[in-house]
């Protein structure tokens, strides 16, 4: 099963690098989005109100889009699973003697590496324009870790719904979904500086607390309390989305008697 | 000798209702290429994804290469190859690539799957195009291809469905080789579904013609077409004022079908065999002959037999080519 996991999360991560219409955007987009937010916000640090002491936005910001990296990576990985039910490769794999459960790792395996990856280039180039990981190596690895379990969360809910609809142009339709849920969290602006129904919002968004686990590694480097609970919403959020994944990928093989 | 497969009394019934497999019986031996001919959701891919363990029934049971497809699906998926009827092929891979990763779901070790890909590339006429990306084949091409990967691993049982529908003549004639010859050469039972009568006849040594979710006629192709009549001689005279003397002559040979002012018909229920007493009759008698015709009835009369439809009727696509 693990040599097949290998095989098949090898393929996904080909044909995603293959198409450059589906490792552009997630490259593009977040880097985009850092660079006009940091160039509109520097002066947000130490004026807005409420805003922490931190070195400048862009350490504050390349959280943020290391996550919104991996929402567009998730997405595409949801896409690429719906896709191939789509075409029938699926069958193919089906019919063969291919663990039921490597299908799905493998989907799941190739969107960890493409968030891991992604999120180490986003901070190695935000690092190059002089923000500062204060958590050293070990503030990496634990934000490659944040970047891998955001990763197969979003890959699992991007299974679920390929799985639910059957059709990659649904699954990324509901992408704009995930932003609102980025752009009513933390990410890009402290909940401090909030105010009124959107911090009630803001609070309540899971990502918040995640993405603030992330700020933390950044910014401060310790903060392990901080760190830790945003460590805990992401792997609870991996869980339950993989889980949910897996039963919602047994129910359907079973309906199709496979 | 063993069935390859055997299917009782099988079933599909989908949301609403609606039966797409109506209680089919099936058996097909080792070694033998088996036909399944029937039109457009007449029921035939349905069975296949039911014999290949994609699809539960609903009814019946199955049993491939011995193996029940429900219980003993795993066993099942061992032993059979697929190339389903849409091609599933990852157009971003090379032809070599989606081979060699075909080999590794097997369990077929890096060494062997590579060898593998190289002979299966000759066999099916790909080397040229091996390590191009797929997206770039032609139709007939990925056809091709998708025979290979379903051979990776030498299965028992070849499961394909309209494996030639909408290939041109080249690729039709290289998959019906390569049928042949795995056929032949490694006793390869072949189950094939078609929509052509041509394809059954030429390749499969009995065949089974579905209708709306039944079997209504089965055999070998002889068989089949002997079943709904037998074959006509028709002779065109080069002169009409023969034509009596013509119906005389071969009178005591068959029983005389209607024809036109220039020609005289009769069945010939020996076919092929009954043409030299006929010509022999024909030249005592001093009759100038201009044409010979032994009409043998098609699997399209079989069809129309049993279905009380053409086999393409309805089908415009096909009627307008």
């Amino acid at each position: 099963m693990l040599r097949q996991t290998g095989a098949l999360a090898w393929r996904s991560v080909v044909t995603t690098l293959r198409i450059p219409q589906a490792w552009f955007p997630s490259l593009f987009f977040p880097l985009a989005l850092l660079a006009i937010f940091t160039a509109s916000f520097s002066n947000a640090p130490g004026r807005v109100p409420g805003f922490p002491p931190v070195r400048g936005f862009l350490d504050f910001a390349v959280a943020g889009s290391v996550l919104q990296g991996v929402l567009i990576a998730g997405t595409g990985a949801g896409a690429a699973f719906a896709a191939d039910m789509e075409t029938g490769f699926f069958d193919r794999l089906v019919a063969s003697p291919v663990s039921r459960w490597a299908i799905l790792t493998g989907r799941l395996g190739a969107s960890v590496a493409q968030g891991v990856v992604q999120g180490l280039l986003f901070l190695g180039i935000a690092v190059a324009f002089g923000a500062r990981v204060e958590g050293g190596l070990a503030g990496l690895l634990i934000l490659a870790l944040f970047a891998a379990l955001l990763a197969a969360a979003i890959g699992g809910i991007g299974v679920i719904l390929a799985l639910r609809t059957g059709s990659g142009e649904a699954v990324q339709g509901t992408f704009p979904l995930f932003f609102v849920l980025l752009f009513f969290s933390s990410a890009f602006f402290p909940r401090e500086t909030m105010t009124g129904w959107y911090k009630t919002i803001a609070d309540a968004n899971p990502i918040s607390h995640i993405v603030e686990g992330m700020h933390a590694q950044v910014i401060d480097g310790g903060q392990t309390r901080t760190t830790l609970v945003g460590l805990a919403f992401a792997l609870g959020f991996a869980v339950l989305s993989v889980g949910v994944s897996a039963i919602t990928y047994r129910r359907r093989l079973a309906t199709q008697g496979a | 000798m063993a069935h390859a497969i055997e299917a009782t009394g099988l079933e599909r019934e989908f949301k609403g209702g609606i039966k797409a497999v109506a209680g089919v019986d099936l058996q097909v031996s080792e070694g033998e290429i088996f036909g399944f001919l029937g039109p457009n959701g007449a029921g035939k891919s349905t069975i296949v994804r039911i014999l290949t363990t994609l699809l539960r029934p609903t009814g019946g049971t199955a049993k491939v290469a011995g193996h029940d497809v429900v219980r003993e699906a795993p066993a099942v998926r061992r032993r059979i190859g697929v190339a389903l009827q849409d091609a599933a092929i990852d157009p971003f891979m090379t032809g070599r690539e989606l081979l060699h990763l075909q080999s590794v779901l097997h369990g077929i070790s890096r060494h062997d799957g590579r060898a593998r890909a190289q002979a299966l590339l000759e066999q099916v006429e790909l080397t040229d195009a091996a390590d191009r990306r797929v997206g770039t084949y032609s139709g007939g091409m990925r056809r091709r291809l998708d025979l290979a990967l379903s051979l990776v691993h030498e299965p028992v049982v070849l499961f394909l469905d309209e494996p030639t529908t909408g290939l041109d003549p080249h690729s039709r004639l290289t998959v019906w080789n390569e049928v042949r010859r795995l056929n032949r050469e490694l006793g390869t039972t072949v189950f094939l579904t078609t929509q052509y009568l041509e394809e059954a006849d030429q390749l499969a040594g009995r065949i089974a013609i579905i209708d709306s979710g039944r079997i209504v006629a089965r055999g070998t192709p002889a068989e089949l077409k002997a079943s709904v009549g037998e074959p006509a001689l028709t002779v065109t005279l080069a002169q009409p004022e023969q034509r009596e003397s013509a119906e005389a002559a071969l009178a005591q040979l068959g029983a005389a079908l209607p024809g036109s002012s220039r020609t005289v018909g009769i069945r010939m229920p020996a076919g092929a065999a009954g043409l030299a007493p006929a010509v022999r009759a024909l030249d005592e008698a001093g009759i100038a002959v201009a044409k010979l015709d032994l009409a043998e009835p098609s699997l399209d009369d079989v069809f129309l037999a049993n279905t009380g439809r053409s086999l393409h009727g309805d089908d415009e696509d096909d009627a307008s080519s």
